[in-house]
C-alpha cells in the first residue's frame, strides 16, 4: 500500500523553492546573464534584455500569423511570414524588454520604501508578484486579441482554440514570473538580500495551477466577448440570364462637371453630350480623392474598409513579397523615417490588397467574356478570368521581358508586344490633337504623355484580340493627370488670370480630345444590343465635386438621379444579367433601366460573391516597382 | 548507488599527492610533556588534512573546471578548498563548538593534538591556503580566487554559519534559519568550489552561473544527506560519531527521514538538470550528484 505523501516535504519543497534552490531553470535564462552585474540597475537591464529576448521568440510568430489576417496582401508565402515573424520578434523584444524594464524598475522602488520595516520581505514579494502579474496578463490580453484577429481569417476547432490558449496562458506565467524574480533580484542587489526572507513561496503550485485556469478562462471570455470580424460565405454559383446587351464600361478621372456642362453646351463635345443624353446618377464621393480607392470602390461595390485597397500609395516591407498600407495621417512621419532607413519602400496600391472581386471578375466567374484595360488594382492579373490589361501593363509592354502578371492571358502579352511600336506611334500621333498650337515645356510634356496614355489604353481596348466582349472596362486617366498638372502646384498660390486662361483652354482642348477618342472606341452611331456606362471622377481636385454614373443605349431610361459610388457594380452586372450580391453595400440601380428592361429582367440575387481569390505568381512584382513609382510621381499621382 | 563513481579514485589520488607537497612532512617532534601528546603544528594540519577522505569540493573544482575546457591549471585551487574545509572542521569539533570524538574514522584533531595546537594548526591551514593561490596564480586570478575563497570563509560563509550553528544548539530554529546555516557551513564551499574551477579553466559567465546552480543544490543535498546519516548511518560508515545531532534541530526534524531523503534526490536531480548546457560533458558531474543523493558515507 502506497504510502500518503507527507504534506511537510511539500511545504519545504515550496520553501526551497523561494530560496532559490530546485526551481532554477527560468530564473537561470533570465538572471544567468544578470547575476554576476555588480550593479542592480545593470542587472535589471540584462535581465529585462533576456526577458525581451524569450518574447521576441515566443510573441513574433504569433503576431505573424495575427498580422497576416488583418493585413491582407502583406504576407503572400512562407518567406514573407519568417521574415515578418523576425521583424515582430525584435518589435516584441524591445517592447516588453523596455515594459520588463520599468516594471522592475518600478516594483523595486515600491518595494523599497518599506525596505526598513518589519513585514519588507513579504511586502517585497507581494509586489514582485503584482509587477509580474501586471505584465503577465498584458501578455495574455494581447495574445487573446491576437487569436480573435486570427480566427477571422476562419473558424478554428475548439480543440485548437484550447491549445492555443494553454499556449499563450504558458508564455504569459513565463514571462509574469521572470518580472517578479528580477525585481526580487534587483532588491538583493541593492544591498536588501539579508532583508529578503522567505515569507510568500515564489512559485506555488497551489496559487499557479488556479492562476493558470483563471487566465485560460478569462482568456477564453476575452476571446467569446471581443467583437469577430466578418467570415465570409462560400459564394454560391452565379447563373446567367442573358439580358441581349454587351455592355462597354468607360471610366473617365478628372472630370470637373461645371467645364463638361459648358463645353456640352458650346457644342464642342459630341459624343460626351451623346452618352449623358439619357439615364444619369449623380455621385457624391465624401470628397474622397484617392484614385485607387475610390475606383476600386466602384469596381467592387464595397466601401475600402471591405475591398481592402485603402491608398493608393503603399509601402514594401524590407525582406517582404506583400506590402502595409499606411493609409492613416499619423503613418507619413513613420513611413518617411522607415523609408529612410531603407525599412520599406513607396510602391502602388495593387489587386494583392483587394479582397472583393470587381464586377468584371464577377462576370468572368459567370462565364461571360470580360476584358478590362487599365484599371487601378488590377495588377496582378489572374490567368482565368477573362481579359485583363492590368494597371502596368504599359510599363510591362514598354520594357518587354518575361511579363509578371501585366497581362492576362499571357499569351496576349506576346501579341500586343509585336504590335507595340506601331501603337506607340498611332498614339503618339493621336495626342498631338490634344495639344495647344503654341504649348511648350513642362505642361505641355505633361499633357502630351497624358493623351498618349489614353490614346494607348483606347488602341488597346480597340484590339481584334480583345475579340467582341459582353463587357468591355476601360480606364482613362489622362484627364485626371492634365488637369493635375495645369492647376495643382505645391506653392498653392493662384494663378495670374491670363495663365488661368490659357490653362483653362488647353484644358478644354484635352476634354475634347478625350470626346474624339470616345468616338475611335464606340463609333457615331448607337449601336442596339450595346449599353455604354459612362464612370466619371472628378478627380485630384482640392474643390469638392460629383462625379457621375450615365446609362445610353436602347436599355436605358431617360431620367436624372443620385447614386452612391457602390451602386456602379451592381447596376453594371444586372444589365449583363447576372445576379446581384445582397451583401454588396448598394443594389442595382433600377431606376437607371428602362421600364421595359426592367419588368423583362428584375433583379435577381445571390448571398454574395465571395472573397478575391489571391493571385500564384512567380515573380515578385519588385522590379517594376521602382518605374511604377517614378512613372507615378512624373504624372503627379505621388510626391 | 552508494559507493564513490570509478572515476574518483584517481582524482583522489591526484588531490592526495598534492595535499601531501601543500603542508610537507615535518622533521621528528620535539618531546612532549603533560597529558597531552606533544606534537607540532604541521603535524595537526597533516593529521586532519591527510586524513582519509572523498575529497569531494577538491574533486568538484577539478571537474568543473575540466567541463570549462581544461583542469590543468586547477589544483592548486582544488588543495586551497579542500585546506579550507579540514580547519573548518579542526574547528568544528573543538571542545567548545561541537565537541566531536570522532573525524574521519579517527580521534579528532584536539583529541590528538589537544586544543591549542589544534586552533593553531587550523589557522595554519587557512593561511596555507590563501597563501598557496597567492603564490600559484597570476595576479588577476589570485586575486578573484582569494576573494571568493575569503567570502566563503567569511561573514557570509562559514564563519557565520559556525556561530549560527552553535547558538542555535538546544533551541528550537526555523526551517529558514536552517538552511542558513546549511548554507553557509555547507553550500558556500560548494558553490566556490565549483566556482573556483571554472575560473581557473576561463570558464565564461554562462558557465561560472550554471555551475553555482549546480553547486548551489548538490550541497544543500550533500548536507541534507549528512543530517539523514546521522539519524540513520552507524558510525563504521559515516567515520564519525553518530546521533551527535540530537540536540540540533535538522533537515530531518522538518521532512523526516524519508522526507529528507526525496527532497535531496530532488535537489540532486535538479543540480543535475542545471547542467543541461554542458550537454554530455557533465557526465562525472551528474555522477557525482548520483553518488551524493545515495551516499551511505
Amino acid at each position: 500500500m502506497a504510502t500518503p505523501p507527507d504534506p511537510r516535504v511539500d511545504e519545504l519543497r515550496e520553501q526551497l523553492k523561494a530560496l532559490g534552490y530546485l526551481d532554477a531553470r527560468m530564473d537561470r535564462f533570465v538572471l544567468g546573464g544578470a547575476a554576476r552585474r555588480s550593479q542592480a540597475v545593470a542587472l535589471a537591464a540584462a535581465a529585462s534584455a533576456r526577458l525581451g529576448l524569450l518574447a521576441g521568440l515566443l510573441l513574433g510568430p504569433a503576431a505573424a500569423i495575427g498580422l497576416r489576417a488583418r493585413v491582407p496582401g502583406l504576407v503572400t508565402s512562407g518567406l514573407d511570414a519568417i521574415v515578418l515573424a523576425a521583424y515582430l520578434g525584435v518589435l516584441f523584444a524591445v517592447a516588453t524588454g523596455l515594459v520588463a524594464a520599468a516594471a522592475i524598475l518600478a516594483g523595486a522602488a515600491m518595494a523599497r520604501r518599506s525596505a526598513a520595516s518589519a513585514g519588507f520581505s513579504i511586502r517585497a514579494r507581494r509586489i514582485a508578484a503584482a509587477a509580474g502579474l501586471m505584465v503577465g496578463l498584458g501578455c495574455l490580453l494581447y495574445l487573446s486579441l491576437w487569436w480573435r484577429a486570427a480566427m477571422d481569417a476562419g473558424s478554428m476547432s475548439v480543440a485548437w482554440t484550447g491549445a492555443i490558449l494553454a499556449i499563450a496562458v504558458a508564455i504569459s506565467l513565463l514571462l509574469g514570473h521572470g518580472v517578479m524574480v528580477t525585481v526580487l533580484a534587483f532588491l538583493a542587489r541593492s544591498g536588501l538580500a539579508r532583508s529578503l526572507q522567505p515569507g510568500l513561496p515564489l512559485s506555488s503550485r497551489r496559487a499557479i495551477v488556479p492562476l493558470a485556469a483563471l487566465s485560460f478562462f478569462g482568456a477564453l471570455a476575452i476571446l467569446i466577448a471581443a467583437p469577430r470580424g466578418r467570415v465570409e460565405p462560400a459564394p454560391p454559383p452565379l447563373t446567367v440570364i442573358p439580358t441581349g446587351q454587351r455592355v462597354v464600361v468607360i471610366a473617365v478621372d478628372g472630370v470637373d462637371e461645371s467645364t463638361l456642362d459648358r463645353l456640352r453646351r458650346a457644342g464642342r463635345l459630341p459624343t460626351f453630350d451623346r452618352l449623358l443624353a439619357q439615364a444619369v446618377a449623380t455621385m457624391t464621393s465624401d470628397a474622397d480623392r484617392d484614385p485607387a480607392r475610390v475606383w476600386t470602390t466602384i469596381a467592387t461595390g464595397q466601401p475600402p474598409e471591405r475591398h481592402g485597397v485603402r491608398s493608393l500609395e503603399t509601402r514594401r516591407v524590407a525582406g517582404l513579397e506583400g506590402r502595409l498600407q499606411p493609409d492613416a495621417s499619423g503613418w507619413s512621419a513613420i513611413t518617411a523615417a522607415t523609408d529612410l532607413l531603407r525599412l520599406t519602400r513607396p510602391t502602388i496600391a495593387s489587386g494583392e490588397t483587394r479582397l472583393i472581386p470587381a464586377f468584371w471578375e464577377v462576370a468572368a466567374r459567370a462565364g461571360l467574356r470580360a476584358a478590362v484595360v487599365h484599371w487601378w488594382a488590377t495588377w496582378p492579373a489572374p490567368e482565368d478570368l477573362g481579359i485583363v490589361i492590368s494597371d502596368r501593363a504599359i510599363l510591362r509592354l514598354e520594357h518587354g521581358g518575361a511579363q509578371d502578371a501585366e497581362i492576362a492571358p499571357g499569351s496576349l502579352y506576346e501579341s500586343l508586344r509585336t504590335t507595340w511600336a506601331d501603337r506607340r506611334a498611332r498614339a503618339a500621333a493621336k495626342s498631338a490633337a490634344a495639344l495647344m498650337p503654341d504649348a511648350e515645356g513642362d505642361l505641355a510634356a505633361a499633357v502630351r504623355r497624358s493623351a498618349e496614355i489614353d490614346a494607348t489604353l483606347v488602341d488597346l481596348s480597340t484590339d481584334s484580340h480583345l475579340g467582341t466582349p459582353d463587357l468591355l472596362v476601360l480606364y482613362l486617366p489622362g484627364l485626371d493627370i492634365v488637369q493635375h498638372a495645369l492647376f495643382e502646384h505645391p506653392g498653392g498660390g493662384t494663378l495670374s488670370p491670363s495663365v488661368a486662361a490659357d490653362r483653362l483652354s488647353a484644358l478644354e482642348r484635352y476634354y475634347m480630345f478625350v470626346d474624339d477618342s470616345l468616338v475611335t472606341l464606340l463609333g457615331t452611331a448607337p449601336v442596339k444590343d450595346r449599353l455604354v456606362v459612362l464612370v466619371t471622377q472628378p478627380g485630384r481636385v482640392e474643390r469638392p465635386g460629383a462625379g457621375f454614373v450615365a446609362l445610353s443605349g436602347s436599355t436605358a431610361e431617360t431620367v436624372r438621379l443620385t447614386a452612391p459610388l457602390t451602386g456602379v457594380a451592381p447596376t453594371v452586372l444586372h444589365a449583363l444579367g447576372v445576379p446581384v450580391a445582397r451583401d454588396l453595400a448598394s443594389s442595382a440601380m433600377i431606376g437607371l433601366f428602362s421600364r421595359a428592361f426592367a419588368d423583362a429582367h428584375p433583379v435577381r440575387e445571390v448571398a454574395t460573391y465571395g472573397a478575391r481569390r489571391s493571385i500564384a505568381r512567380t515573380g515578385s512584382g519588385a522590379p517594376l516597382d521602382r518605374e511604377m513609382i517614378e512613372r507615378m510621381r512624373s504624372l503627379g499621382y505621388v510626391r | 548507488m552508494s559507493s564513490l563513481p570509478a572515476f574518483f579514485t584517481p582524482y583522489q589520488n591526484t588531490v592526495n599527492r598534492a595535499l601531501e607537497r601543500l603542508v610537507p612532512e615535518n622533521e621528528p617532534p620535539p618531546a612532549a610533556s603533560g597529558g597531552v601528546r606533544a606534537a607540532s603544528v604541521i603535524d595537526a594540519m597533516r593529521y586532519t588534512l591527510l586524513a582519509p577522505s572523498k575529497r569531494v569540493r577538491a574533486v568538484l573544482v577539478l571537474l568543473c573546471a575540466d567541463i570549462c575546457g581544461t583542469d590543468s591549471r586547477a589544483m592548486p585551487a582544488a588543495c586551497a578548498v579542500e585546506a579550507v574545509h579540514a580547519s573548518s572542521l579542526m574547528l568544528d569539533d573543538l571542545p567548545s563548538m561541537d565537541n566531536a570524538p570522532l573525524r574521519r574514522g579517527r580521534p579528532t584533531a584536539h583529541r590528538e593534538f589537544g586544543e591549542a595546537i589544534t586552533i593553531l594548526a587550523a589557522f595554519g591551514l587557512l593561511n596555507e591556503a590563501f597563501g598557496h593561490l597567492s603564490r600559484e596564480y597570476d595576479a588577476s586570478l589570485s586575486n578573484q580566487l582569494v576573494t571568493l575563497l575569503s567570502d566563503a570563509v567569511g561573514l557570509d560563509g562559514l564563519v557565520a554559519g559556525q556561530a549560527e550553528d552553535v547558538l542555535a544548539t538546544e533551541a528550537t530554529i526555523s526551517f529558514d534559519t536552517l538552511e542558513r546555516i546549511h548554507r553557509r557551513k555547507t553550500g558556500v564551499l560548494f558553490s566556490a568550489s565549483a566556482t573556483a574551477g571554472a575560473l581557473t579553466a576561463g570558464g565564461s559567465e554562462t558557465d561560472v552561473a550554471v555551475l553555482a546552480a549546480y553547486a548551489k543544490n548538490l550541497g544543500l543535498a550533500f548536507q541534507v544527506i549528512d543530517d539523514l546519516l546521522d539519524v540513520t548511518g552507524t558510525t563504521e560508515e559515516t567515520g564519525k560519531a553518530t546521533r551527535r545531532d540530537a540536540r540540533k534541530t535538522t533537515f530531518v526534524s522538518f521532512s523526516g527521514v524519508d522526507g529528507a531523503r526525496a527532497l535531496a534526490e530532488e535537489l540532486c536531480r535538479t543540480a543535475c538538470a542545471a547542467l543541461e548546457p554542458f550537454g554530455r560533458r557533465a557526465a562525472q558531474l551528474k555522477a557525482l550528484a548520483d553518488f551524493v543523493a545515495s551516499r551511505r558515507l
